[in-house]
């Protein structure tokens, strides 16, 4: 996914950046981007330390997105996720998640 | 945390190696001691530093170490909005703290064989390890991260719960926590009167950020003790002047505590009946604690024969006359900085317990009344002398006794200071500490079957 390339201030890439989010099409159903990482054991273990409030959200979102893509529907445009708008709520969770993982992994190789 | 490593070089390994000539309990033939302060060569060093940190070690050259952080944060420091968050911080010592994860302090302290433990007590919350020598900068850096850096992350903390109630559901296997807890709860108004162990209504209530606000109001450096056995004092000085000098200030003062009196029974389908009496007792550090100890140990302590017949206690004297049933009497004592409490615990069956209570008071009152034999009181000196000394005898306690102590008065009372202060206590002293008990108002803590069991104004 390119919004997972290192953040850039180059203005080009950035407008490409965007272009792309809005390509990729989940925006359409209200979804953000990290609702739609694929739910490995990782991403279980940062979605179970969620604060309740975000997790709520996240269900919700999920939820009208899977109703709308049965009724073969889109929101409408003013209700998109715009890229701005997109948080990555749950990149720190993941990322610590991730850490402990491996220094259990390095450990385990001692 | 690379300071503490280097400092390991310093200690004195291989010490012995360097002086075949010379047996090692005796000085160094060329060693000058300052006359000024006679000390001797194993003696307990007490600094207390600037910042108020106060740090005590015993150098016993043992190859084994104990370390322990002392913090003025018992469960007498909890408000009524945060009750129990001192259970729930004993069972948090192992979670992630900025400097280390949970996963590495557990692995860590386990590959090197250490072991780290909290306890705590009303007055005070007590963090352990124990290692070999070579490995004190290791356990040290992971004492140091769970006691002054913790992180107490939401989910972690949330997946303390079981072992929560857990931890509950042990201690009410025990009737005795179960009663001296009462006991405390009916006779004291605030402070002291809180509860070792969390309370239902508040198990899964306790969040992040009390336990956050907790640790920042009473873990400030005035209010802790480093303490070790079998390191050296510079080590241990260095240690806490760069990393415990955390926060400066007393923190939240707690309140005095209050003692009123009161009851509480709880009815349980036990065929026995635990009961306690006791009246307000001394502080901690008084003259009148020792008269007390002593007390304590002429009305018998427990025990000190194993399934021995018990004659030299007074209490099992008086109520073997008074009743054929099983029983089990002793004396109660128990001393806090601003108050204590002082009185029998009786354990008997449901139908003489009345008996029971009222034989053990007959016997204090006796006591008050002056009825105390020279021998008696010597006996009991002795008994009490031989508590003290045996329980330094073991690395736990001389750690306690030492930590408690430094805590309290940043300072260290020696064996001989302790027991010349137990040798002073005259007849007299004892006899009034029995009158204040006889004349005190009476707090009462029961369970058990209660059907005969007499209330606290009957008694």
């Amino acid at each position: 996914m390119a919004s997972r390339a290192p953040a850039t201030t180059g203005r080009l890439l950035l407008g490409f950046r965007k272009w792309y989010y809005n390509a990729c099409g989940f925006n359409k159903l209200g979804l953000m981007r990290d609702d739609t990482i694929h739910e490995d054991g990782d991403v279980k273990e940062a979605l179970r330390r969620l604060p309740e409030q975000v997790y709520n959200d996240r269900m919700f979102r999920i939820k009208r997105a899977l109703d709308l893509s049965m009724k073969q529907q889109v929101l409408p445009k003013e209700h998109w996720t715009k890229f701005e708008e997109d948080t990555h709520y749950l990149e720190p969770y993941l990322k610590e998640v991730i850490r402990e993982r491996k220094e259990r992994e390095e450990w385990q190789k001692k | 945390m690379k300071g503490i490593r280097g400092i390991s070089h310093l200690s004195r390994r291989f010490y012995a190696a360097f002086r075949g000539d010379q047996p090692l309990n005796e000085p160094l033939s060329g060693l000058k001691v300052s006359t000024a302060a006679p000390h001797t060569y194993q003696d307990v060093h007490v600094t207390k530093l600037p910042s108020g940190l106060v740090i005590a070690s015993l150098e016993n050259y043992s190859p084994a170490s104990k370390i322990g952080v002392f913090v003025r944060a018992g469960s007498r420091y909890e408000t009524m909005d945060n009750q129990g968050v001192t259970h729930l911080l004993r069972l948090a010592s192992s979670l992630t703290t900025k400097g280390a994860s949970a996963f590495r302090i557990c692995r860590g302290i386990e590959a090197v064989g250490g072991s780290m433990s909290v306890t705590s007590s009303r007055e005070n919350m007590v963090y352990t390890v124990d290692c070999l020598r070579d490995h004190i900068d290791t356990v040290m850096e992971y004492l140091i991260n769970v006691t002054t850096a913790p992180e107490f992350r939401p989910w972690e903390v949330s997946d303390l719960t079981p072992r929560l109630k857990l931890d509950k559901a042990i201690a009410n296997q025990n009737t005795q926590i179960g009663v001296i807890e009462s006991l405390h709860a009916a006779a004291y108004k605030n402070a002291l009167s809180n509860s070792l162990y969390c309370p239902d209504y508040m198990i899964d209530r306790i969040s992040t950020d009390q336990l956050h606000s907790f640790v920042e109001n009473n873990f400030t450096s005035p209010r802790m003790a480093l303490v070790g056995l079998g390191v050296d004092h510079t080590v241990l000085k260095q240690v806490g002047e760069q990393f415990l000098n955390i926060r400066g200030g007393m923190g939240t003062a707690g309140s005095k505590a209050a003692y009123r009196g009161g009851e509480l029974r709880v009815q349980t389908q036990s065929g026995l009946v635990h009961a306690a009496v006791v009246s307000e007792g001394a502080a901690t550090g008084s003259a009148e604690a020792t008269a007390f100890s002593v007390l304590q140990h002429v009305l018998g302590a427990g025990p000190h024969v194993k399934r021995g017949s018990n004659t030299t206690s007074k209490l099992c004297q008086a109520v073997g006359k008074a009743s054929t049933h099983p029983y089990d009497v002793s004396a109660f004592n128990a001393s806090y900085t601003d108050s204590g409490l002082f009185g029998v615990y009786t354990i008997s069956q449901a139908a003489v317990i009345g008996d029971v209570i009222n034989a053990a008071l007959a016997q204090v009152k006796a006591i008050a009344q002056g009825s105390l034999t020279a021998e008696d009181l010597s006996r009991a000196k002795n008994q009490l002398k031989a508590q003290y000394l045996m329980s330094l005898e073991s690395s736990e306690g001389l750690l306690e006794a030492v930590g408690t102590q430094a805590l309290a008065e940043g300072t260290y009372h020696s064996p001989e200071a302790v027991t010349q202060k137990i040798d002073a206590v005259s007849s007299s002293d004892v006899v009034n500490a029995a009158k204040k008990f006889v004349s005190g108002k009476k707090s009462m803590a029961t369970s058990g079957n209660l059907i005969n069991t007499p209330f606290v104004d009957e008694i």
